[in-house]
Formats: C-alpha cells, structure tokens, sequence
C-alpha cells in the first residue's frame, strides 16, 4: 500500500526566530548590515554624514551598480562573466574613438553595440561549443583586453567631447546623472526579470535546466540572451566611467570582475542559479561603495580596504551557509 | 513536417484506421547496454495505453525518444501516417506530444503558476502576465481537485512531492496536446490525488486525448488502460486489450519472464542477542521519546505516512542529524554518534531513500561506489591498487548477484542495480546494523523479490536490519516485527503474530485527526 501524505502544508507551525531568519534572511540581512554601517560611519566620521558625501558615493557606486546588474544575470542562469572588466575597458576604447570622430550619440551607440556584440560571442561559446561560463569568460577576458589595448596602443584615448564627459558630474533635481542612469538599468532589469518571459525562462533555467529544456524552452537562446544583457549593463557601466575620467582608458575596470560577482553574491544571488533579485543585488553594490567611502573617511589605505572587501564577501557568504543556506537546503 | 494539431486531422485518421502515433522497429544503445531492440507499439485516437515491464526493460527510454530528448539509432516515429524525426524536446510538444517525466521538473524558485507555464508563458508579445497565469492555473488546479490546496503563487520549491508531481501534470494539461505520455504520475500521489487524476484522464480520453501511461501500479493499470504493451530487456512482448487480462500476476508474469514464485522469501529464523536499542531519543520539530531494539538476524519494520519521523530517526541514529536527547546503545554499551564516520566506525549503515542523491556517485563505476567508504581493504603499500578495487568490488558484487556492469558509471545501472552497489558499499564497511529506507522505491518486481531476498540473507548472517517502507504488504511480507510511527512518535508495535493491516494503519494515522486510509495494493502476489 501506498500511505498518503495528508492535511495542508505543516511548516506554519513553527515561526520561531531562526525559521524567521530562515525564510526572510536574505531579504532583509543586508539591508540590516547596509544600514548599521552607515550608523558607525556617521558615529565616527563628520563628513560622512553629508549631502556631498552621499552623492560622492553614489556617484563611484553608479557604474559598479550597472556592471552588477548585468553579472545578475549570467550569474541567475547559473553561470558567470569574468569578461565585464574587459568589456568596460574594450567599451570606453570604442565609445572614446567614435564619440571622438562621429559625436557623442554615435559612441554611445557603438558603445553599446559592442558590449552586447561581447556578451553575444561570450552566450554563443558558452552555449554552442559547451566551454564552461568560467573558462569561457575568463578567456573572453584576455581576448578582450587584448582588442582594447590593441585599438588604444595601450594608451589613453582622449578627445571625449565635453558635452559627454561633463555629465559625469551633471545633477537632475540635485541628483547625480551617473546614480540617475543606474537607478533606470534597476528598473530595466527588475522589469526584464519579473515581467518578461525570458526573465522568468532565466529563472527556470538556472534552477532546473533540464525542466526548462524539457519543458521546451530553448536554454541555450536564454542563456544567450542572459550573456548579452550582462555586456550590455558593463557598457553602460563603461560610459559612466570614461565620462568621470573624460577619456577612453585600456585599463578601465580590472577589478570590477571580483566587485560585482561580490556585489551580486553579498546580494544573495544563489551561485548555483536560478535564485535571488536584483535588488537585493543593489543593496551589495551600496555595501561595497560605502564600506569603501566610509575606511577612506577614517583614512585605511586602499591596500587594507581591498583586504576589507575580501573578508567581508567571505564572511557573508559563510554567515548565510551557516543560518540559511545549510538549513533551507534540507527537508 | 506533419502535426497532430489541430484535432480534426486526429479525428479522420481514426475514421482511416492510421494510428495517430506508430512507433517502428526503435532501436537504442548505450554503451555496453542494448536498451531498445527493434520495439513497435501503436497510439490510437482516444485510448490510454499503458506500458509496463521491470526496470530495464526500455520503458524509460522510448519514452525519451517519444518526447524527442533521445534519437533513435534505428526505427521511425510516424505521425498520422508520416515518418517523423524530432530534433528536441520543444519539436515533440510542437508536434503535439507532451511528455510528463518521473523526475520531478521543477524550477524551485518560480512560483507554481509559473512552472505549469514554463516556457508556455501568457501574456502579451514579450511580456509575462502573473495575474492571467495565476488565474489559469487555479483552473486547471481545480480540474485536478486540488484547486483549494495549492496556490498558484506558492514558490513551487515549497511543495511536497505530490504536489510538485501534480504541477508537473498540470502542465501537460494546459498545452491541450492530443497526446499526453506519463512517467508513473501516480508515483508520488495519494489515493484522493491518483483518483482524481485517473478520472481527468478517463474524462480527457473521451474527449479524444491518447495516452501513453506508464505505471508500476498494475491494479491501475488494469483500471484505466484499453490496451498493454509489456516490455521486457528492450524488447516487445506482448501488446493486448487489457480486458483480456485475467489479473495482475499474468502481467506479471510477462514482465518477468518467469511466473512469479514467490515474492517474499521465508524469514530468516536465527535470531539472536539485542545489537542496537534506542530510548528517549528526541529531536526538537521532528520526534520524541523513540525507543526501540533490534536483534541480530531480525527484520525491524517502521510503518507511517510520509512525514511520520521515521527517516528522521534514522538520520539521527546514523549521525546525518543531531539528537537533542535520548540513548543509543549497540551490543549493550551506550556509544555517541556524531557523525556518519562515528556511525560506520560502529557497523551502523544507513542506506537512503534517494540512491541517486545520497547514495552512489553516479559519475564514478560501479566499483568506485562499492570500494568508496572501504578503500582501506584495497590498499597495497598505502596506495589504492586498482586491481584489489576491482577483486574485491567483484566479490562483493557476485555475491549480490548484482548483474550491470562494474566498470560502468553507476548512473547506467538500473534501480535495482544501483540499491545493490549501495547495500555493497555498506557490506564491505563490516556494517551490522543496516537501516534501508524505503529500499524498493522505484524498483520493479522481479527485482524487489531479489532485494528481499538479500535482506533475509544478511539478517541470516547476523546483521540487524531496519527497514522503513511506506509498502505495508513489503513490511508485513518480510518483516519480524513492525512498528508503527505517526506524528515523531512510536504509537504501536506488532509481533509477527500479531500482523495486521488494520492495527498497523490505526498506529501510522494516530496524530491525525480524521484517518483516511488509503489501501493499495501494489500489484505484486
């Protein structure tokens, strides 16, 4: 005989503390964490706590922000893009060259065009020769870096137009254009992720790829599509930043591969797939960027901070394991 | 490129006599396995025909080929008459089949609305519409009879079993194909559920909806299905109206090959001093105040409902999970466990429910899996000599008669296969204490038999075995005594004498407030 199981489901029993932080830990955690940091900044430094700051923060947040965006999701369909930081130096070459020749309207269309035409050769070697995301995009990486240094001569591209360049530091209702910019590729995401079908495909694929591809959903277009948003979100990111230096740069964000797969990861994106929102992704981006404020503010070096950072990705993600993760994965 | 849809096409062909969906001569292998040789079987508009056979037998696979996942190496799939090639899983539902898998094909994170509609999504052009997909799932929740349980919002990873099983049905239900194929849906289902959905496919039937059903449960087989087609070793034995049928046992017996002997071998009757006794054991939300004992050479039963703590016991005796409170004592002396190290370094094993998860690596061989927690035994010099692994992986494998291939990764071996390498791997550890959970879920007949067998065998040379099954005629078959478990606590225990389907059920169902039980017979003897 086969017993049945019976009666309605029977976890509403126990709403205890832990169970609490069980269900609703990563959603409210970092935002906990992100709000206490900025209490012990504001305690201990008298800058902190001031317009100028604020703004001073959201602007070295901004291209992070969208760089993570975009990280969300190659990491959602359960792979990676270590290739991002060589999308933005490959980008603000490009976008530099053509603003520099054609006008800003140009370059940041050929910007765009080439962080996507990036992501698009990043999905189709992932998906068609079946290179794992991590070898794939690291490769992408060196080949991309290569093709910025190559067109720049390993120099500066500079010429940007002032037009271009003085938004960087441009304010709309008292709001930094480059934190306007982020906050529209927030939406555009949160609206792609929950409102689309190949967001809710993007879900589905990187939490059972087997039930998406038998449910008929060609994986390989999802993912496709999850590599080109990823290097479209870097170009924007790019613009950002070769707006602030006012120049195209080769060497533009090599650290934006650990920052934003930290920003991602802090944000409660599962490694694994198919789990976690890209607000929760916008609260990691605001751990990093004021952590990094804050120690500049109490004077830690730079070199101490990037041991900082390091830590602090080590030390949530264990946390979650330990209260969370470890728990909820079993029955 | 020919369709089943629309309906009429489907219609006509049965005024024609063309079946709607005729399979010729499919061949498949893989390697070192010849899983399909030259097997035929017709679809007919309007009919529920039901495959069976052992695990082994091919089912599994040309369901992969109907759902286009695996290519024939020989053979044709006609549709309406017309040869048919399908490139993926997304032709075959294009062409009108939708294929219901065993394994459950859920995305956890996506709510339920959103799994029915997986890559089916309403809404306008490139957009997702959660309201409409929301309100059209509760529909076909409904048609199901469960529309007031699940709600279509629910994170589908929060489902039980059932649950995710009865999604999975869902979703074929939306697509409205002509043919619906089904991997053992009831697999996992209560009898309320299983009946509900046996009467949507009688109702969908006649409407002109074909199935293709393939079920373990012979008792529903015979229940539903207008024709049977038996597999066996990948080949066709006999397709036939299934009121021809006598009884289950003549199907039985086609699977077999052999008529069925006797599907319980006699209990072993050696019985000797008390090898592990539990008391007080307690774990906070999952059960309290267990205590129980078993002797050598005795075959310990734990009846209950899915959810009744028996597993849970035994995870904590194995070390898997903490214990708040209790005792646990083997030959007398009260020993800790902390770990599934601890538990193995004092000949207690625990073989899980779920092989594929928790017990086998299924990319490593067969060897690998038997030698892994006793490499020690294999050791020349303190290096692992891989011809002691294969000699002492061989030995212990013959004496199982475990018939795959060793060399092979364990995920080809078949159900039955696998749960004999796992019960290998605990052998060699010197185990005498073996804990089986449910150790013939998804097993055949011909190979439950085996497995009783071998239950007895080790009981006969000394080991204490517990065995946690939710087959009541498995545990009253092969059991010495029974012991019943509802709500984390032991509500009864029964002597072989006092055998008896009624008591054991009033013991599983006592936490609940109205019992509901649900008899099935599985089909066997």
């Amino acid at each position: 005989m086969i017993v049945s199981e019976r009666g309605p489901a029977r976890n509403d029993s126990r709403i205890k503390p832990l169970a609490f932080l069980q269900r609703y830990g990563r959603e409210i955690g970092l935002p906990i964490i992100v709000a206490l940091m900025v209490l012990v900044f504001s305690l201990n430094s008298a800058v902190f706590m001031s317009l100028p700051n604020f703004r001073n923060i959201g602007v070295s947040a901004a291209a992070l922000a969208a760089v993570s965006f975009g990280q969300t999701f190659a990491i959602l369909t359960a792979g990676l893009d270590l290739s991002v930081g060589a999308i933005v130096a490959l980008v603000s070459i490009v976008g530099a060259l053509v603003m520099r020749d054609h006008g800003v309207a140009a370059g940041v269309a050929a910007a765009l065009a080439t962080g996507a035409a990036v992501g698009l050769v990043n999905g189709l070697v992932i998906t068609r020769f079946k290179v794992f995301p991590f070898i794939a995009t690291l490769a992408m990486m060196s080949i991309v870096s290569g093709l910025a240094l190559g067109l720049s001569g390993g120099v500066a591209v500079t010429g940007v137009p002032g037009a271009f360049s003085n938004l960087a530091y441009a304010r709309t209702f008292g709001v930094p254009v480059p934190v306007v910019i982020s906050v529209g590729v927030l939406a555009a995401c949160i609206v792609i992720l929950r409102f689309t079908k190949l967001g809710r495909r993007i879900y589905a694929a990187g939490g059972n790829e087997e039930a998406a591809r038998l449910s008929g959903i060609s994986v390989g277009s999802v993912k496709i599509a999850a590599y080109v948003l990823s290097g479209l979100c870097a170009s924007v990111g790019s613009l950002i930043l070769t707006a602030r230096v006012a120049s195209g740069q080769p060497s533009l964000g090599a650290t934006l591969p650990l920052e934003s797969v930290a920003a991602v990861v802090l944000g409660g994106v599962s490694l694994f797939g198919g789990r976690g929102s890209v607000v929760g992704v916008a609260f990691g981006v605001l751990f990093i960027s004021i952590l990094s404020n804050g120690l500049n503010l109490l004077n830690v070096p730079s070199y101490t901070q990037m041991m900082v950072i390091g830590g602090a990705l080590i030390l949530a993600v264990s946390l979650d394991q330990i209260f969370i993760g470890a728990k909820a994965g079993r029955k | 490129m020919t369709s089943i849809r629309p309906a009429p096409e489907a219609t006509a062909s049965a005024q024609d006599g063309i079946p709607l969906v005729a399979l010729r001569d499919l061949a498949k292998g893989y390697p070192g396995v010849r899983a399909l040789r030259g097997v035929s079987l017709d679809l007919r508009p309007g009919e529920v025909h039901a495959l069976v056979g052992e695990n082994g037998a091919g089912k599994s696979t040309l369901i992969r080929i109907l759902s286009g996942d695996v290519k024939p190496d020989g053979g044709s799939i006609e549709i309406t008459g017309t040869t048919t090639v399908f490139d993926s899983p997304r032709d075959a539902r294009a062409r009108g089949i939708v294929t219901i898998f065993q394994e459950l094909m859920i995305a956890p994170d996506l709510s339920v609305a959103e799994n029915i509609f997986l890559g089916n999504e309403p809404g306008p052009g490139l957009l997702y519409s959660r309201g409409k997909a929301e309100r059209m799932a509760a529909e076909v929740l409904a048609e199901l009879g469960v529309g007031s349980r699940i709600d279509p919002s629910e994170r589908a990873g929060n489902l039980s079993t059932a649950r995710r099983q009865l999604i999975e049905i869902a979703r074929a239900l939306v697509l409205r194909a002509p043919v619906i194929v089904m991997d053992e849906p009831t697999a996992a289902l209560s009898e309320h559920e299983a009946s509900a959905l046996r009467g949507l496919i009688m109702r969908m039937r006649a409407e002109g909806t074909s199935f293709l059903y393939v079920s373990h449960r012979l008792d529903e087989v015979m229940e539903i299905a207008d024709r049977v087609t038996v597999l066996r070793g990948g080949e066709h034995v006999a397709t036939m109206n299934a009121s021809a049928i006598k009884d289950t046992a003549e199907l039985i017996g086609l699977m077999v090959g052999r008529p069925m002997a006797e599907l319980f071998p006699p209990r072993n009757e050696t019985i000797g001093d008390v090898v592990l006794s539990v008391s007080g054991l307690t774990r906070h939300g999952a059960f309290h105040d267990v205590g129980f004992q078993v002797r050598a050479g005795e075959v310990v039963g734990f009846a209950g409902l899915v959810g009744a703590g028996r597993t849970e016991v035994m995870r904590a005796i194995f070390g898997a999970d903490a214990l708040d409170a209790g005792e646990i004592r083997k030959d007398g002396a009260p020993i800790v466990i902390r770990s599934p190290r601890d538990a193995i370094a004092r000949g207690i094993a625990y073989l899980p429910e779920d092989r594929k998860d928790q017990g086998l690596v299924l990319t490593m061989s067969g060897t690998e899996n038997v030698m892994m927690a006793s490499l020690d035994q294999a050791c020349v010099a303190g290096f692992v000599s891989g011809p002691a692994m294969r000699k002492a992986a061989r030995r212990t494998a013959d004496s199982l008669q475990f018939k795959g291939q060793l060399d092979a990764p364990a995920g080809t071996a078949s159900g039955g296969n696998q749960q004999k390498l796992v019960i290998g791997k605990s052998i060699l550890t010197g185990a005498k204490v073996l804990i089986f959970d449910e150790p013939t879920r998804g097993i055949d007949v011909g190979a439950k038999a085996e497995i009783y067998r071998l239950i007895h065998e080790l009981a006969a040379n000394g080991a204490a075995v517990i065995m946690v099954s939710s087959e009541l005629p498995e545990l009253m078959g092969t059991c010495h005594r029974i012991y019943a478990m509802s709500g984390g606590r032991i509500r009864d225990e029964l002597s072989l004498a006092e055998f008896d389907e009624k008591r054991i059920l009033a013991g599983a169902f006592a936490a609940h407030m109205a019992p509901q039980a649900s008899l099935r017979g599985v089909g066997a003897s």
